[in-house]
């Protein structure tokens, strides 16, 4: 895509983004980091949508800011003493030494590939890629389905107390 | 694995500011995650000293004082004084005056079962329309009171061997008007609420009494009723005439709100009836007996009951022979019946818990006095 | 004498999109590059939400609500101030405007600060893909369906920030509870609205609106399963009765919105009000025939049919909350998962061999009658079958109290086999 308006969107998006990812890591109190996360996925979907992949994007919003973001928030909120200050820790300096190796090895990888552009526009739209998902990659999304089912089963199990066993329909 | 996740208990505060209309009272509730453990509950928040107040007036003056511990049935009450202080007086009523006393009883009953179902219907959620429904046919007949005696809500009515004043002129015809439009208002009730699938699940073993708690914690009125229990003193100790009329009691299955708020609205039904028969066969004659205005009873004590729309309403007199009475006691039916509350709740969750207080139907004038 | 066709034409009204198009065709000459895009975002919400939503708001939402459920509940509504109470939003907003915004000392105040504003965003955003009329859309995008669902759970966040902040524990409590029931109704209606997607072969509104007008039918003769998914789905993410928990849970406990006052509540109040109207917009669109009706959209402006739709739908809401009583928490959200979820999935399937039959035979549009009626007989089944399995027996369970002549003593129930009146 190009164009003013995309050229725009994409440096203000990367701003956003790159300023929020900062702010998940920089904030000590550990709601305000999950509410820069979910800026962060906004801005994500916002690149998809720049990348012209629709269903993607609105995929995105969806699962990770109205179903991760909140699993997240719930879990801060029920975990005790949570959000008691982030920024003292002992381990500052084997992360900072990893952070930055990753970021040489991500640097090296990017400097060193073959960045193509290819003629046409791939096609993503929702029909192309639902017809892929149960045609082509129908194992992989089967077994998605099977991980889904198996950590539902599982969390109901969990939380499952022995009053419950006995069958309360409806 | 369920020792693993542990709950805390914290305590929390109801009222003593109700949204819903049950008055100033405050219960405290120990709630462990979803479940209420325990219930306290703390009145005094509307106490008026009455009892000791009372014994300086004279009987007659003291009439004022029972309309105002249950405001929302001053009728009924007035009637359980009186015939206490017959009773020590040994005075006879006419029968007319006795004939006008059960139509104002049964008037009063009908428009307290309006405001205590329509409240009942508020707490369960339905957003203030049954109140509104209810309370349309209320004010018509606190229209009827305040044609009659004056007033509309602590009316004042009743006399030391009868009542006040005699009925007015329009009076059979208001009511003969009233009673169609209360018929359809009960059956818009039933249909709206009673057959509402939402309502019943909301309401349906939810605050469940069985008849062994009734009776042993001397539950009384629709309370008990609704638990399968019946006793209605109306039939069991009738008092000024009543058992001249036909009518039923209307007992409930399981002693849930569900059963109790069926039981007020066939109460009502039953209500219309007697007010119909007794209007059918008012007698002539005097409405009240001659009675002196400083009336000296002799020594000694009694204690008449009434049901009134809460339940076994009783007045407990003793007299030393002066015109004011040595001691006053009202036995409050909401008090008594509010006393299984926790019972009535623990196990349950907040939202049942509002609904079990809707249920019992108090008005915290009675508890506290 | 009156052309039939809509016209190109700035003064043709018939079609909005023509003013829009002439305005921003002219200040393109004038304005530099860029800042055309900001004019157009400017028009857009204008056009959609300060002369639509706002108004509707107001009138429709909040004077129309008051008044008819006053009707319903015997009495008038609000009819004091102004020539029949219409001045009565104004005033409310007003008072809103003049009030204190007292925040707590102890709360966030960032967090409290910008909860109403993502609160007012998606009420906003709704209104930019839905189609007032065959060209009056503000971006038509192949997604629309999903960006609705997407936007739907951006309120979920406000309302969890909301209630974070207000460093309650109760209203913690409550805003979880709320997130939790949010979250569990989104799957039923994700999958009613999937099912609806699925016959109508696309995802974008507009085409959807127009599937509806080739064929002409409303989705919801031929969908009913999946309208009532969604009526009960929406009514739960807007919190509207019989699911609103979240303001019946400030009976006893603080809601969520116990620390909000002024112009802050406000907001939250007012875009609720937006979010269901953007949710009648959408249900009228979907379900509804959007701006078509059976042909008559040529004389009647097309937009006007879709604004009466809105307002019918919302009437929906209006009625259901004026009549039915609210449902604990508990039976809410067993009744998402255990019901809806079922039923959404049952429909899903049952559209999913329809459409297949209907593409692989390349069988007449009309075909889609029968599978309405098929739908229909289903959705009647469905009912009957449920009731069975729940042993729903209206016999056995007695709505009037037993009725005895003589006092004294318990009476034991006997109903015959089952026992219990339940």
């Amino acid at each position: 895509m190009t164009g003013f308006g995309v050229s725009v969107a994409f440096w203000v998006l990367s701003v956003l983004t790159l300023a929020s990812a900062g702010g998940v890591m920089a904030s000590r109190n550990l709601i305000h980091a999950v509410l820069f996360l979910i800026v962060v996925f906004l801005g994500v979907s916002g690149f998809f949508v720049l990348l012209s992949a629709d269903f993607l994007a609105m995929a995105q919003v969806i699962i990770y800011v109205g179903a991760i973001s909140v699993l997240i928030l719930f879990a801060i909120v029920l975990t005790p003493r949570a959000e008691r200050d982030n920024s003292e820790t002992v381990m500052v300096l084997p992360a900072i030494f990893l952070g930055i190796s990753l970021m040489a090895i991500m640097l090296f990888v990017l400097y060193d590939a073959n960045w193509s552009v290819t003629a046409t526009e791939p096609s993503l739209s929702a029909a192309v890629l639902g017809s892929s998902l149960l045609s082509v990659w129908v194992l992989p999304f089967e077994l998605a389905s099977v991980l889904l089912t198996a950590a539902l089963v599982g969390s109901i199990m969990l939380v499952r107390s022995p009053s419950d066993e006995e069958g309360d329909l409806a | 694995m369920s020792e693993v996740i542990k709950t805390e208990p914290f305590v929390m505060n109801i009222g003593p500011q109700h949204p819903s209309t049950h008055g100033v009272f405050r219960v405290k509730v120990t709630v462990d995650g979803e479940k209420i453990t325990d219930a306290e509950m703390i009145i005094g928040y509307l106490h008026r000293s009455m009892e000791k107040l009372a014994e300086e007036r004279t009987y007659t003056q003291n009439i004022p004082f029972t309309d105002r511990t249950d405001y929302l049935s001053s009728m009924s009450n007035n009637l359980g004084y009186c015939l206490a202080v017959e009773k020590l007086g040994n005075l006879s009523v006419p029968p007319r005056g006795q004939a006008i006393r059960v139509i104002m009883a049964e008037l009063q009953r009908l428009a307290s079962h309006c405001m205590g179902a329509g409240a009942f219907a508020n707490d369960t959620g339905a957003w203030q329309t049954p109140v509104m429904w209810f309370n349309r046919e209320r004010e018509r007949i606190l229209d009827i009171f305040e044609m009659t005696s004056g007033a509309r809500l602590t009316c004042n009515y009743m006399r030391i061997g009868g009542v006040a004043f005699e009925l007015r002129t329009g009076f059979e015809d208001a009511v003969r008007q009233l009673l169609p439009r209360l018929r359809q208002t009960i059956a818009d009730g039933q249909e709206l609420l009673a057959e509402n699938e939402i309502f019943i699940v909301r309401a349906r073993d939810v605050a469940v009494v069985s008849p062994e708690m009734a009776i042993g914690a001397s539950l009384t009125g629709p309370m008990l009723r609704g638990s399968g229990v019946a006793w209605d003193i109306r039939k069991a100790d009738p008092y000024s005439g009543y058992e001249k009329y036909d009518f039923q009691i209307p007992i409930g299955y399981k002693g849930d709100a569900y059963d109790r708020f069926t039981v007020r609205l066939e109460e009502m039904r039953q209500s219309i009836k007697i007010v119909e028969q007794a209007l059918d066969d008012l007698p002539g004659g005097p409405h009240s007996t001659e009675v002196p205005l400083a009336f000296r009873p002799p020594s000694g004590e009694a204690y008449a009951r009434i049901e009134s729309p809460r339940g076994e309403l009783g007045y407990y007199l003793v007299s030393d022979g002066g015109p004011s009475p040595f001691r006053f006691h009202i036995r409050p039916p909401s008090l008594i019946n509010l006393s299984v509350f926790k019972e009535m709740t623990v196990g349950g969750s907040i939202a049942d818990a509002i609904v079990a207080l809707g249920s019992v139907d108090i008005v915290v004038g009675e508890i506290d006095r | 004498m009156f052309p039939l066709l809509v016209t190109d034409h700035w003064y043709d009204l018939r079609d909005l999109a023509n003013l829009y198009r002439v305005i921003l065709e002219g200040l393109d000459h004038i304005l530099p590059t860029g800042l055309v895009y900001v004019i157009t975002a400017l028009l857009g919400f204008i056009a959609f939400f300060v002369i639509f939503v706002l108004p509707s708001q107001l009138y429709v939402g909040v004077y129309g609500e008051r008044r008819l459920i006053g009707r319903m509940q015997a009495r008038q509504g609000p009819n004091r101030v102004g020539p029949l109470g219409l001045l009565q939003p104004i005033a409310d907003a007003l008072k809103l405007l003049q009030k204190e915004a007292l925040t707590p000392r102890s709360a966030d105040r960032t967090i409290m600060w910008i909860a109403p504003i993502l609160f007012v965003a998606p009420a906003i955003l709704i209104f930019a893909v839905i189609p007032f009329g065959p060209r009056m859309v503000f971006a038509d995008i192949p997604v629309s369906l999903m960006y609705f669902l997407a936007i739907s759970s951006l309120p979920v966040i406000a309302s969890f920030m909301a209630g974070w902040s207000s460093n309650n524990k109760y209203s913690l409590f409550g805003a979880m509870r709320i997130v939790a029931m949010s979250i569990s109704y989104e799957v039923p209606l994700v999958l009613g609205l999937l099912s609806v997607a699925v016959l109508s072969g696309t995802m974008s509104l507009q085409g959807m609106v127009i599937w509806q007008q080739d064929i002409p039918t409303w989705m919801i003769l031929i969908q009913p399963i999946a309208f009532a998914v969604y009526f009960i789905g929406v009514s739960a993410e807007l919190n509207r009765t019989p699911a609103d928990i979240a303001e019946a849970e400030s009976e006893i406990v603080a809601g969520y919105l116990t620390e909000y006052s002024g112009m802050r509540w406000g907001l939250f109040y007012g875009m609720d009000i937006a979010y269901a109207l953007g949710a009648s917009a959408f249900a009228a669109t979907v379900f509804f025939g959007g701006w078509s009706l059976f042909g008559l959209e040529q004389w009647i402006p097309p937009w006007l049919i879709f604004i009466l739709k809105t307002y019918l739908f919302y009437f929906l809401f209006i009625w259901t909350r004026a009549t039915l009583p609210r449902l604990r928490i508990d039976q809410l959200m067993s009744f998402s998962w255990k019901f809806l979820l079922p039923v959404a999935l049952f429909n899903l399937l049952i559209v999913a061999v329809e459409r297949l039959i209907w593409t692989s035979n390349d069988l007449p549009d009309a075909i889609v009658w029968a599978f309405g009626g098929v739908n229909i007989i289903l959705m009647v089944g469905i009912v009957f079958v449920w009731s069975k399995v729940f042993k729903y027996d209206p016999k056995n369970r007695p709505t009037k109290p037993r009725l005895v002549n003589e006092s004294g003593g318990y009476r034991p129930v006997d109903l015959g086999e089952g026992g219990s009146a339940s």
